[in-house]
């Protein structure tokens, strides 16, 4: 609290809401309203020039409260000045709050990825903050160093609604052939972000922020080596169906010829059966995503089902059913599929 | 505002995006929380401008003095100029996580003072820009993570863990006002899952049908590589009869709009790259002397111009190269990350300096 010979400032409430709290002005003063004008810290100096916190001054008996419009930030400091003199600098106190929330995964989970690998998840405990993803989440090479512009930078971090998985994508013209970035640095670029035959670490450093601005409980890594590169389109052909009996509850399950990318194959593959009906049921990725397994609420009928694919469904390189990554013109077999879903039709007997 | 279908109501933002306008100085806002576009009347309350220059420094510090945080808090997501008044528009995301908000500022031209636009009891009318949920989506599905992701829920005494879908969103990068009848708002955007290329078209005045068409735009690099990626920052271009997309893997490709036609295969024309380790930021269009000009502000060299002349008789690209594509000048001008025409002789450019301090600078056309 600090002290002018004119009032006694200090934080306070009224009304519910966070202020700053005026008392002892002179009766005069009080009358004629106050001359009440709040900055944060860095703007004080230039307290004639820069604009004053958005706010409203409110009698409460014979003191005047400051209620911003937007709340204050904690750390931050707030210059009060009364009649263009600073009376007070107060710093708005931080909430000590201990760390809670963690890294629960990052996917792929494969242990090997395509050197043209193109994205992965972060999935975290409890809601996050935007704006740190930049600083906090990095790719290091066997060494420790970190692999710099590996990473796409972007202006909007992508983030599911709920906050709880961060979508981090490899720079794509690193990876698109015939760019000039992609192209090997003896020729003027700066090749691939992975090398294949090298090993590399995702690595999330506690000082990403959860949506309460804490930071997380402790950093978190994940290993890979890095293979071939994969230019080819995902084809549901190449797919292994492990049907189970029918009438039981036993799971369905599909099984990938190389690994599929985590978040789509979480809505892309949906089984219908006799009659075309939707097979409710609890779906899950298998180890590696490698494989999915649907376990149904209601027991298998006999007849004929369907594995009804969205063609979006990509590989860990970007290629989807209906397309590869960047297609080479001169292969006629990488023409672009249409957009439909495609479908496996299998039967379950008893 | 009725005629656009614009009704009082509010248009409380979640996470501020992309900002352009519209026709009578409404504004189109996405909303990157909400998975939305507003269109607002911003009442703007100023008188018509003429072609002055308008410069302001530390934009950052006089937003974050009015909103009462440090300007490090303050994350500018784009600016608009009013046609008429001039007066700049900021969309702001004042503070992160829990604590921040989003907020529409004006700077007032010439006077440079700054206040925030009132987004509740205005005139506002709202279109969804998700993805919506396919017709054979189980809504009441849930899945089993694999890792610990998702939540935890009781089942009859039984404690599991569940996903609940969607996940899926769409932030958007940036966005086009085309005028006609009805006019056309074209949206960019970028998925957390599959990578396209998705442009959707939203008629204005926003119908019953709120649900965009969308496109998925492929390019070809080189003559020999055809590729869809996602749009970072557009322009129109040529009256309004094509779009020049700038991408996130850097190519500057140009396709006309005549043949975004749904269910059409739509491949775009590779007429620039900006070159390894770098991205596209934004782009405006100007005119100088008849002429029409590029300016693409990119995160790894000066502001680039290019004469939309050359683009025209660019022939399509067919050997990667550096530099590539069609003849440009590199300004230097460092650190730009916005763009907007302030009037006909004056760019208005969103500038940090060395210092990270962000200042609104005046570009004259004529000088570029």
């Amino acid at each position: 609290m600090s002290r002018t010979s004119a009032a006694s400032i200090a934080w306070s409430h009224v009304g519910g809401a966070d202020c700053i709290r005026l008392s002892g002005l002179d009766p005069k003063t009080l009358t004629a309203g106050a001359d009440v004008q709040v900055r944060p810290g860095p703007a004080a100096a230039a307290a004639g020039e820069f604009p004053a916190m958005a706010g409203r001054l409110v009698r409460d008996g014979n003191d005047v409260c400051f209620v911003p419009r937007f709340p204050f930030v904690e750390g931050t400091s707030y210059a009060i000045a009364i009649a263009g003199r600073t009376a007070a600098v107060l710093t708005f106190p931080r909430r000590e709050r201990p760390a809670t929330t963690q890294v629960l995964a990052v996917y792929p989970t494969a242990a090997e990825v395509p050197c043209n690998l193109l994205r992965f998840y972060i999935w975290f405990s409890a809601p996050m903050s935007q704006g740190y993803a930049a600083g906090h989440v990095r790719l290091v090479d066997a060494a420790g160093h970190p692999m710099t512009g590996a990473l796409l930078p972007t202006d909007s971090e992508l983030w599911s609604a709920d906050r709880r998985r961060l979508t981090v994508l490899l720079d794509p013209a690193r990876i698109k052939r015939g760019l000039t970035a992609q192209r090997a640095l003896d020729t003027g670029g700066v090749g691939y972000p992975l090398r294949r035959g090298e090993t590399f670490w995702v690595v999330v450093d506690d000082g990403f922020r959860d949506a309460a601005g804490r930071p997380l409980r402790g950093a978190a890594d994940r290993g890979y080596a890095v293979g071939a590169d994969e230019r080819r389109r995902v084809d549901p052909g190449a797919w292994t169906i492990c049907a189970p009996p029918g009438r039981t509850r036993e799971p369905l399950e599909v099984r990938f010829d190389r690994p599929l990318d985590h978040g789509l194959l979480a809505r892309c593959l949906h089984v219908t059966g006799p009659g075309g009906r939707p097979v409710p049921g609890l779906r899950a990725p298998g180890p590696g995503e490698r494989s999915w397994q649907l376990t149904p609420r209601q027991s298998w009928a006999p007849g004929a089902y369907r594995l009804v694919i969205d063609p979006v469904l990509e590989d860990l390189a970007g290629n989807s059913v209906s397309r590869v990554f960047d297609r080479d013109l001169a292969r006629p077999e990488d023409e672009p599929g249409p957009p439909e879903p495609v479908a496996l039709t299998f039967r379950l007997s008893v | 505002m009725s005629e656009y279908g614009l009704r009082p109501g509010s248009a409380q933002l979640q996470m501020a995006g992309p900002i352009t306008f519209g026709p009578a100085g409404i504004l189109f806002l996405a909303d990157n929380g909400l998975a939305r576009v507003f269109a607002v009347d911003v009442a703007d309350p100023g008188p018509a401008a003429g072609p002055e220059p308008f410069d302001l420094t530390d934009v950052d510090l006089r937003i974050g003095s009015y909103l009462g945080c440090e300007a490090g808090q303050v994350d500018i997501r784009d600016m608009a100029v009013h046609p008429e008044s001039h007066n700049v528009y900021l969309s702001v995301q004042r503070g992160r996580g829990d604590a921040g908000q989003s907020v529409l500022m004006r700077i007032s031209v010439p006077d440079g003072a700054v206040t925030d636009v009132p987004l509740d009891g205005v005139l506002v009318a709202e279109a969804a820009i998700g993805d919506a949920p396919a017709e054979d989506d189980e809504r009441q599905d849930v899945t089993i993570p694999s890792g610990e992701q998702g939540e935890e829920v009781t089942f009859g005494g039984r404690t599991i863990r569940i996903l609940r879908r969607p996940i899926r969103t769409s932030t958007v990068t940036d966005m086009v006002y085309l005028d006609g009848d009805p006019g056309v708002l074209l949206v960019a955007g970028l998925s957390n899952e599959e990578f396209s290329s998705r442009l959707r078209r939203i008629p204005f005045p926003f119908g019953d049908d709120v649900t965009a068409s969308s496109l998925e735009i492929f390019h070809v690099s080189h003559g020999k590589w055809e590729t869809a990626a996602p749009i970072r920052t557009f322009v129109p271009y040529d009256g309004g009869a094509s779009i020049l997309a700038s991408y996130t893997c850097t190519p500057v490709v140009h396709f006309p709009l005549a043949s975004l036609v749904p269910g059409a295969k739509v491949v775009g024309r590779t007429v620039a790259e900006l070159g390894a380790m770098n991205q596209p930021l934004d782009m405006v269009s100007f005119t100088d002397q008849g002429e029409e000009y590029l300016l693409v502000a990119n995160t790894s060299h000066g502001l680039i111009k290019i004469a939309c002349r050359d683009i025209d008789d660019q022939e399509p690209l067919t050997t990667p190269r550096e530099p590539v594509g069609v003849p440009r000048q590199t300004k230097d001008l460092q650190g730009i990350t916005r763009l907007a025409n302030l009037n006909g002789s004056y760019v208005l450019a969103l500038q940090v300096d060395g210092d990270g301090r962000r200042h609104l600078r005046s570009l004259k056309a004529a000088s570029l």
